[in-house]
């Protein structure tokens, strides 16, 4: 099964599940199963009842805003609370802070990357996985071409598939892809000449999918992500981890805390009436393309295991759209290194708008990274062909197991009509 | 027109009648419509080449290239976009003739190939004596006026204005009168066409 960095499937044996028709031919995308005459109602429904919950959460946008201004000062009173609420850390800026569009350097650099994986197929001719890591290289401030990368790696040794004892698949995959892209990112950074480069890698920088691994050997794993964030440092580039359309609520949580006067025991008992309203919807009133003001991730990890190396995870959000445009907030992560030097923060974000105002909003070398990344349904099929010819040269004979094997009889050229 | 092995692009489909090629926007001379094309055969039997004419050259949609048309584009992303998307171009190409070993020498001979050529296989630009050699008949004519959705009249008139470039200066007149003269046969029961084909080949 192919997944990609975000969680968008290709291929067939996971497309009856979330509906991504991603590597499907148009033939296959013109042939349905669901019967959408059943849904009707349901998707009328569901129109009315997202049109209630906006006007609900315009209430509640309103009342966020009015919070975030009248706590606006109260940054250093609540930043130990913060931690123990899991709500977002302030800084020494007010909550309600708007950084406005920085002058970047007439020339710099930005280095995108991104990663895509094919997951082992227990029900495939063989156990094997791809790791494929796309990069661009773009220089503003100049006509170059621009530099494109694709590297796929592919496991499937015995120690590649098993990591103590377990299959390497899931979330130790999604490891392996998130340490490629940044080592990758790392590696771009290093042989870069000196000048302001930007590394920008799609999601997060703190591992979350490490809460629940044990102790050890979440501290190795992140000891592996530290360093190459550590050779980023060293090669004189920044970094800056980019999530667009991001979901998570730590500074609303911070304003109900805020509310309740930094009490801890209030924060748990008093129902938070914020509770289910991400932060960016909080900031779409920030100018165009100006920035919030810098929080600290409060995660677990973060305090554990980056701060101690001195690249404590903080975050920002930024309005991405053109003046006169309804806002695009995203959020921005940055190492301690880059959140407390000003002309380093400036150059990310800089980088990020000039970047974003080459599509329109959203990040052009990551768009093209992850292009580069994708493996299509007929890559991945052209790979099966492969793999399974090497192993017939090797004289090994394999299959598909009989649950794949009816489904690639089934789910081409069903027999129902098009639409 | 090339004097050396330019290689247009790989086969993507094929039938006997003609054949479609891939290849990327930035190969060092686009091939052109009109142009004179050889595939080396794969297959066993005499064969040893096909040619056949491009009369067609598609650039495939694009969603991504489609965000950027009226919006002021960095000319670092207009070469992003040009020399490093491989956005794909088609080229389709008519079959008209062969060359084959006939054990005593090369023969060629304007006629539909016994088969098609084979996926992935390379498709060149003919040389410009490949072109002359080709041409020094006009059979393949009726292959081209009779193919189906062809610009059949603009492409006899561009590849045999390319045909003439390919011959010494003061042979060119001559040819091109030789290939009227052969045209007014063909096309003698149509000379509403018949005037359209030749006026296109002296203006092509």
């Amino acid at each position: 099964m192919v997944r990609h960095r975000n969680g968008a499937f290709a291929g067939m044996m996971v497309r009856h599940r979330n509906g991504a028709f991603a590597g499907m031919s148009a033939r296959e995308e013109a042939w349905v199963t669901l019967e959408l005459s059943r849904l009707t109602e349901q998707v009328q429904a569901m129109g009315e009842e997202f049109a209630a919950r906006q006007r609900r959460r315009a209430d509640l946008t309103a009342l966020a805003r009015q919070w975030l201004s009248e706590y606006a000062d109260q940054g250093e009173a609540l930043r130990h609370p913060a931690r123990a609420a899991r709500a977002a850390i302030p800084t020494g800026e007010p909550l309600d802070a708007a950084g406005p569009l920085p002058t970047t350097p007439e020339r710099f650099t930005v280095v995108a990357a991104d990663g895509a994986q094919i997951s082992p197929d227990p029900h495939g001719i063989a156990q094997y996985y791809i790791v494929n890591i796309g990069s661009l290289v773009y220089r503003h401030g100049s006509d170059a071409l621009p530099q494109a990368h694709s590297q796929p790696t592919l496991g499937y040794t015995e120690a590649d598939m098993y990591e103590n004892g377990q299959p390497v698949a899931g979330q130790l995959l999604d490891l392996r892809r998130d340490l490629a892209e940044l080592t990758c990112l790392a590696d771009h950074c290093v042989s870069e000449a000196p000048g302001p480069t930007v590394a920008l890698v799609d999601g997060t920088l703190i591992l979350w999918t490490l809460k629940d691994t044990p102790p050890a050997d979440q501290e190795r794993r992140v000891g592996d992500y530290v360093h190459q964030l550590e050779r980023v440092r060293r090669a004189g580039a920044v970094i800056a981890a980019f999530v667009s359309r991001p979901r998570r609520g730590e500074v609303t949580r911070l304003l109900h805390l805020a509310h309740v006067g930094g009490d801890a025991k209030r924060f748990d008992e008093e129902p938070n009436p914020l509770e289910r309203l991400p932060d960016r919807v909080v900031f779409g009133s920030l100018p165009a393309s100006a920035r919030s003001a810098l929080f600290v991730s409060p995660n677990d990890i973060n305090h554990r295991y980056y701060a101690p190396e001195g690249h404590t995870v903080h975050f920002f959000y930024l309005n991405l759209a053109a003046e006169g445009q309804r806002p695009t907030i995203a959020r921005v992560e940055v190492p301690a290194w880059v959140a407390e030097a000003p002309d380093r923060l400036a150059l990310v974000h800089g980088a990020i708008v000039a970047q974003a105002r080459v599509t329109g909003d959203y990040p052009y070398a990551l768009a093209r990274a992850d292009e580069l990344a994708f493996v299509s349904g007929p890559e991945r099929e052209a790979l099966e062909g492969m793999v399974t010819k090497a192993l017939l040269r090797a004289g090994v004979m394999t299959t598909l197991s009989p649950k794949q094997y009816y489904k690639t009889l089934t789910r081409r050229g069903r027999r129902k009509h098009r639409i | 027109m090339s004097n050396g092995d330019l290689r247009v692009g790989r086969i993507l489909r094929a039938s006997t009648r003609g054949f479609v090629v891939g290849c990327e926007v930035m190969q060092p001379d686009i091939p052109a419509f009109g142009s004179f094309v050889r595939v080396e055969s794969q297959t066993t039997g005499s064969v040893r080449d096909l040619y056949g004419l491009i009369y067609d050259v598609s650039i495939e949609d694009d969603l991504f290239v489609r965000h950027f048309i009226g919006a002021g584009i960095p000319e670092n992303v207009v070469r992003d976009q040009r020399e490093n998307r491989q956005v794909p171009i088609e080229v389709s190409v008519l079959a008209v003739g062969t060359r084959q070993d006939t054990g005593s020498g090369m023969l060629v001979r304007h006629c539909l190939p016994p088969q098609p050529p084979v996926t992935l296989d390379w498709l060149y630009q003919c040389r410009v004596e490949e072109v002359r050699a080709f041409t020094s008949r006009f059979d393949y004519f009726r292959l081209v006026l009779d193919a189906r959705d062809v610009p059949t009249d603009e492409l006899l008139a561009v590849s045999l204005r390319a045909a003439a470039m390919a011959r010494p200066e003061h042979e060119r007149e001559t040819f091109l009168v030789e290939a009227g003269r052969e045209l007014a046969r063909l096309l003698a029961g149509d000379p509403v066409r018949l005037e359209g084909v030749l006026r296109r080949l002296r203006y092509a």
